[in-house]
């Protein structure tokens, strides 16, 4: 009887303690299940908490590209040059990886838009100045594992694509004209990994989509869309240049009227 | 009715003396009747079976021959292709030019084959038809007038007073009829003036995700639609749909006079509809914060709170204010201070 209240308290103790351990457990389950199911579920932009520091090694490589083919434009410290290079503090590893590897940077001249060349860098020498950019300044990482997704999502690629880039980009992607000699791109050239570094840092004038706002998985949708378009053959014939009605109508005047103009004329001539 | 020219016109011939007449004479006295003349008739092969002769002829027949190759061609194009698509697999994509290459090739083969008959086979004719006269003959326009006068008469339609006035009630009747029914289109266009946002409706993405400030970045937009049950139908998005813009840092706004708080820190909310002819305006340039509508090539300055900088349209874009409610959402504080879209007639303002 009197030992009675301490095995109480024991018991008591010993529940409490165990309640917890489960409750331990079970976050913990649920953590490890969540963060696996989300991996699985889409490429995870590298976070930065998570993602393996960047190889010294290689931000050093980077930082000498950077000294020998950018830094009269943007600075020493990155903070941009006045009239001549903007600042690249915060702009991300996947800025500086769609502006060098499409040949975009280093510009030849200043004029309304940066146009796609030759790329001046490869593929290595490109992450190396974006790991050193990165590595000082932070802002929007390049994208890791699958991006496009499987083919299930090509209907909803492409009503997001036409919701939010077929205004410039064009129908077909083919791109357009936008105010005092710039333009909106073709996507022909642009591999996966250029049109996801391009909506998560905007590049020039085009605006930014975030993650939060047009999310991976949708992202996936619309770079496979993209893709599957620049892939697929025209069933009706001839694209023309997938420009719409105008050049098809001028092909049809010009080419079919003109044809059978000229079966009117050898008829006529004939007899 | 008659053939007042009638020059050419041959003798009458009684029917006995028709029947007695060959096949082809009896075809040029029907022409002659008409004022046809055959002026020049030729056989192109007066010897029948002459080398040239078969060889035209076998021209004539290639040709048919193809129109019947094509036609066979389409039609086990047609059963035999594969026309569904398939991912990843592109042979699909020959179906329709093949349909469209072989039909082609049957529709020419008996085009140029009827056309190479008439050239190579049938007789070179010249014929010349005599037309009819600049104006009716004197006798028929004073006697059709003279018609249309008695008919009138025989009716007594000017002595009849009574029903001349009831036939003329009807006709007023029946007209009316046939206006009336157009007044049931004629509305008052309130749906421009009002649009689904209200104080208090969330912006939704086209996904219908509520949108936090954080979602967006600097220089980012999104299309957003009002939150609300029906928020993405047709008739919703037609006049509700709004461009959320957060601009870069750095970039201030001259706001318009009375308008000053209508964005949220760095976010502006506006109509997407252009004001000039209703297309949507959404090329952004994030870095001179222009707008631009594709249609007619209209820029709008954000810088200057939307107001038209080029092309048609006149009016700034009507601008939507919004804040964040306590749950952190973006939420409509009202609706537009003014109608969306291109001008009307019976526009306020």
């Amino acid at each position: 009887m009197t030992d009675r209240p301490s095995t109480v308290k024991g018991r008591r103790l010993r529940r409490r303690l165990s309640g917890a351990l489960a409750l331990a457990l079970a976050l913990g389950a649920v953590g490890v299940g969540y963060s696996t199911v989300a991996a699985a579920a889409a490429p995870k932009a590298r976070a930065a908490s998570d993602a393996p520091a960047a190889d010294p090694v290689e931000i050093r490589k980077g930082r000498q590209h950077y000294e020998q083919g950018c830094m009269t434009c943007h600075g020493q410290n990155l903070q941009g040059v006045q009239d001549r290079g903007p600042s690249l503090l915060g702009v991300g590893e996947a800025a500086v990886y769609f502006q060098v590897i499409t040949g975009r940077m280093p510009v030849a001249r200043q004029e309304a838009q940066a146009e796609r060349k030759q790329p001046k860098y490869d593929e290595a020498q490109t992450l190396q100045l974006a790991a050193y950019v990165q590595s000082v300044g932070g802002g929007p990482e390049l994208p890791t594992g699958d991006l496009r997704g499987d083919d299930s999502n090509l209907a909803e690629g492409g009503e997001l694509f036409r919701l939010n880039c077929a205004s410039c980009h064009n129908f077909a992607g083919r791109g357009g004209a936008l105010s005092a000699g710039k333009y909106a791109p073709s996507l022909d050239p642009s591999t996966d990994k250029v049109m996801w570094a391009a909506m998560l840092s905007g590049p020039q004038n085009m605006p930014v989509f975030s993650d939060n706002q047009i999310t991976e998985e949708q992202k996936q949708a619309i770079t496979n869309y993209i893709q599957t378009l620049n892939e697929e053959r025209d069933p009706g014939g001839s694209s023309i240049g997938r420009l719409g009605p105008v050049p098809e109508g001028l092909v049809i005047w010009v080419v079919g009227i003109g044809a059978i103009m000229l079966m009117i004329l050898w008829i006529g001539a004939k007899s | 009715m008659s053939h007042d020219s009638g020059t050419h016109r041959s003798q009458p011939l009684d029917v006995e003396e028709l029947e007695r007449l060959p096949m082809e004479e009896r075809a040029k006295v029907a022409s002659a009747v008409d004022g046809v003349n055959i002026v020049h008739r030729r056989e192109r092969f007066p010897v029948p079976g002459t080398k040239a002769e078969r060889r035209a002829e076998r021209a004539v027949a290639a040709c048919f021959l193809l129109t019947f190759l094509g036609a066979v061609a389409f039609t086990v194009a047609y059963v035999v292709l594969p026309w569904r698509y398939e991912s990843g697999n592109q042979s699909y994509a020959w179906f329709t030019p093949v349909l469209g290459l072989t039909m082609g090739l049957a529709l020419l083969g008996i085009g140029f084959g009827v056309v190479l008959w008439a050239k190579w086979l049938m007789p070179e004719e010249e014929t010349v038809q005599d037309r009819h006269g600049g104006r009716s003959p004197e006798l028929d326009r004073r006697t059709a007038a003279a018609v249309a006068v008695d008919g009138l008469a025989m009716t007594g339609l000017a002595r009849r007073s009574l029903l001349q006035k009831t036939l003329g009630l009807s006709a007023l009747a029946l007209g009316a009829l046939a206006v009336i029914p157009f007044g049931g289109l004629i509305k008052k266009p309130r749906g421009l003036v009002q649009t689904a946002w209200r104080d208090g409706v969330r912006l939704m993405t086209s996904d219908r995700r509520l949108i936090r400030p954080g979602d967006i970045q600097a220089g980012g937009i999104a299309t957003v639609f009002p939150a609300v049950q029906d928020g993405l139908t047709t008739q919703v998005v037609a006049d509700s749909v709004v461009l959320l813009i957060r601009l870069r840092p750095g970039q201030t706004v001259r706001a318009r006079p009375g308008q000053e708080d209508f964005g949220w820190q760095d976010y502006l909310a506006y109509s997407k509809i252009c004001t000039h002819a209703g297309c949507p305006a959404s090329l952004y340039e994030q870095q001179t914060g222009r707008l631009l509508c594709p249609c007619h090539q209209s820029q709008f300055d954000l810088l200057q709170d939307a107001t038209p900088v080029f092309g048609p349209a006149a009016r700034p874009l009507p601008k939507l204010a919004i804040t964040v409610d306590e749950e952190g959402y973006f939420v409509a504080r009202g609706d537009f201070p003014e109608p969306i879209g291109p001008s009307y007639w019976e526009r306020p303002s």
